[in-house]
């Protein structure tokens, strides 16, 4: 993973830390007509960290803050070292399988395994670079990437979780430089995560801003009402955690274990344990007090019709990520960088080929609420594109409905003998690493041998899909899927099977029988009308 | 006398019917593209730029801003505006057709449809052209050949960088600032 993509993909894991008190807010931060002591949440905390003495001294590093920390909130670092913006582990209630950042392999920068000191500058602590970061040390779990309320609280990559802490240059050889971070004034600012703290991370998946999902990206920060009715931030201003709510730093929702589906009457309104983390928490399962569209409920996500498109933005999101062509140089035999036409990366040496899009339309799929991964290690098939997630379910299964999805393609190297997906060693300064010396054998065998998996020392690429259902980008009611734009032959569900779809479906036979009615009518018409004329004539 | 006149009103008629049937068809032509909407943008003004004839930019422009603002969605519309002082000049001298600057800049539309599919929509100048006298039909008929090259792509060239304001900072639209502007 490239040094932006990664140190800007980490913030996200941070809503988890989500604190018991808040402090002042940056007016960044704030909803508008909040006190300078509101936190990002609109509540009004009552502890001013900017108080509190145990604050109001130097920090050299980030695991003294959390010290500091955790004199007051003693449960804190404990409750957060079970979540998965700990572990990076998910494990599947249904089907036992074990996901998660540390597990799974993806066509983004595929793992996180042998580049740690990357890839952490997204995760909620300080120092995992590599197999030996102790899980236990409750020093190490980071809660200013959650909880910083002045903006300035950076983890790039390459430093294994820890924030700037001496002035650097970033990108390395770029002129540009990151200053250090003033541990004080962010350990005094603390509040409740904002959609700041968690787009840090959630809106930079996959090495660039939209790049991974296509419903998060930076535009949520300061939203419209076109781009998200909750979250507008003219409107209801939604944080990321008023759906997603946190208990014991465990935030409701995720992609790993989604509710596809949901009955009954809104379950959050007077019911402070239910989880809000779905559409019909709040609206229910009949909210359009019209019985037609009621009954769409039953076999389709409110997303389906309500995100009519994602990434609805001149930032767009990834479509595709080619690593086959990485490792090729530019005439001089240098690293070649190449843009599109919006301005987003389109190649690179290091890493290969992308292609972006804006607005993109979903593609639709069945989805129980149960993917399943790819992990390391798995056996694949290479003839056809390896399917690195695959949304469950069926037209037969009551607890699948619709779901809007953003499939993203990719092509990435497997070991053509023990057909599994290869591990790579990409981000870092030393002699094996991809995006330094360009050999993908020295790469992929350092990262095998870190993943403990065998390598026969041939690989080849493979097209691979990972599918992601989509939920965010919740578009205000007037722009939602009209009837015709699935009702029709080429509609927007043309490809679900498994339903019957007026004016999609039809039956041969039915409809030549119809129209064979049609026709007869028509010509006793005729006959009676001819029989009618010529009888009056005669007459006459 | 009454089948000759009959006759000549039902022919009137039909083609009254076929224009009125045809006409936007006939009047806008809608091309499909092979790129993405911001690619297609920036090659065509990267075509605009090479065909030479006294052509320029003078804006682009995205409609679906205004939607945006006012709370709404539309998909993604971006509209490229072009113009040559070389066939503008012609036109905007003379009294009688310079009603026709309502047509400038030249205008190419890029949009995206529901099929998730980008179409470059622009004026049948040559056609509407010929509707307003020899010397429009002669100046128009030289901007639809233009029009022609603008749509013109080379999928081996890689792509450029879409060119966001006018080259002299103008916010898009043909204003007093953009060297392109009519």
């Amino acid at each position: 993973m490239n040094m932006t993509s990664i140190s800007n993909t980490m913030l996200a894991i941070c809503v988890a830390i989500a604190m018991q008190v808040a402090g002042p807010a940056t007016a960044a931060d704030k909803a508008p007509g909040t006190s300078p002591q509101a936190n990002a949440a609109g509540k009004v905390s009552t502890a001013d960290h900017g108080k509190f003495p145990e604050l109001d001294r130097p920090f050299k590093t980030g695991p003294e803050v959390t010290q500091a920390c955790l004199i007051c909130h003693t449960e804190a670092a404990q409750q957060v070292q079970h979540t998965k913006h700990w572990t990076w582990l998910s494990t599947d209630p249904k089907t036992g399988q074990v996901r998660g950042k540390k597990n799974i392999i993806n066509n983004y920068c595929t793992s996180v395994v042998s580049n740690e000191k990357d890839c952490m500058a997204c995760h909620a602590g300080y120092g995992w670079k590599d197999q030996t970061f102790d899980f236990s040390v409750q020093k190490n779990v980071d809660c200013l990437v959650c909880h910083d309320g002045t903006g300035t609280y950076r983890k790039l990559p390459g430093y294994a979780g820890h924030p700037v802490y001496k002035r650097v240059e970033f990108p390395h050889g770029s002129g540009k430089f990151v200053e250090p971070v003033d541990l004080r004034k962010v350990a005094q600012s603390i509040q409740l995560p904002s959609r700041s703290n968690c787009g840090s991370c959630h809106f930079f998946g996959g090495g660039a801003n939209g790049a991974k999902h296509g419903d998060m990206d930076s535009s949520l920060q300061h939203p419209g009402r076109y781009l998200d009715v909750h979250m507008d931030e003219k409107g209801l201003n939604f944080s990321c955690t008023t759906c997603h709510a946190t208990k014991r730093h465990e935030v409701s929702g995720s992609r790993y274990n989604m509710m596809a589906s949901r009955s009954g009457e809104a379950g959050i309104r007077g019911n402070a344990d239910a989880d809000p983390a779905s559409c019909q928490a709040c609206h229910g399962n009949k909210p359009h007090h019209q019985a037609r569209l009621d009954q769409h409920t039953e076999r389709i996500a409110c997303q389906t019709c309500h995100i009519p498109e994602f990434a609805r933005n001149d930032i767009g999101t990834e479509l595709s990520w080619d690593w086959s062509k990485a490792t090729i140089m530019g005439p001089d035999g240098k690293r070649m960088v190449r843009k599109d036409s919006a301005g987003r990366r389109a190649f690179d040496s290091q890493k290969g080929e992308w292609k972006w899009e804006s607005h993109v339309i979903p593609e639709y799929r069945w989805f129980n609420g149960t993917s399943t991964y790819k992990v390391i290690g798995d056996k694949i098939d290479p003839s056809k594109p390896v399917q690195l997630s695959v949304v469950g379910g069926g037209a037969d299964d009551p607890e699948s409905r619709i779901w809007p999805t953003k499939v993203h393609r990719g092509k990435q190297p497997y070991d053509t003998v023990n057909m599994t997906l290869t591990v790579q060693h990409t981000g870092g300064e030393d002699a094996t690493a991809l995006w330094h010396n360009y050999d993908w054998q020295k790469a992929i065998g350092t990262g095998m041998n870190a993943a403990g998996l065998p390598y026969s020392g041939k690989f080849d690429f493979v097209e691979t899909e990972l599918t992601w259902p989509i939920t965010h980008m919740v578009a205000p009611k007037q722009d939602a899927l009209s009837c015709e734009q699935c009702h029709s032959k080429n509609g927007r569900l043309k490809d679900i099977e498994g339903i019957y779809m007026p004016a999609r479906d039809g039956s041969r036979w039915l409809d030549i029988v119809g129209w064979a009615l049609a026709l007869l009518t028509l010509i006793g018409v005729v006959v009676h009308g001819a029989i009618r004329v010529v009888n009056s004539r005669k007459a006459g | 006398m009454f089948k000759l006149f009959g006759g000549f009103f039902a022919g009137v008629l039909a083609v009254a019917v076929l224009a009125y049937v045809f006409m936007g068809s006939l009047m806008f032509r809608e091309i499909e593209s092979p790129f993405g909407v911001e690619e297609t943008v920036a090659r065509i003004q990267h075509n605009i730029q090479k065909v030479g004839n006294g052509w320029a930019l003078s804006g682009l422009r995205n409609p679906g801003k205004a939607v945006e603002a006012s709370g709404g969605n539309v998909l993604p519309v971006m509209m490229i505006e072009a113009c040559s002082t070389d066939y503008s000049a012609p036109i905007l001298k003379n009294d009688s057709v310079r009603f026709l600057s309502i047509l400038m800049p030249c205008k190419v539309s890029v949009y995206k449809k529901n099929d998730g599919k980008t179409y470059i929509g622009m004026m049948n100048a040559g056609l509407m052209g010929k509707m307003f006298g020899p010397m429009v039909g002669e100046v128009m008929g030289k901007v639809a050949e233009d029009q022609a090259k603008f749509v013109q792509f080379d999928p081996n060239e890689p792509a450029p960088p879409m060119i966001r304001s006018a080259p002299s900072g103008g916010s898009g639209g043909a204003g007093a600032s953009a060297p392109g502007g009519c």
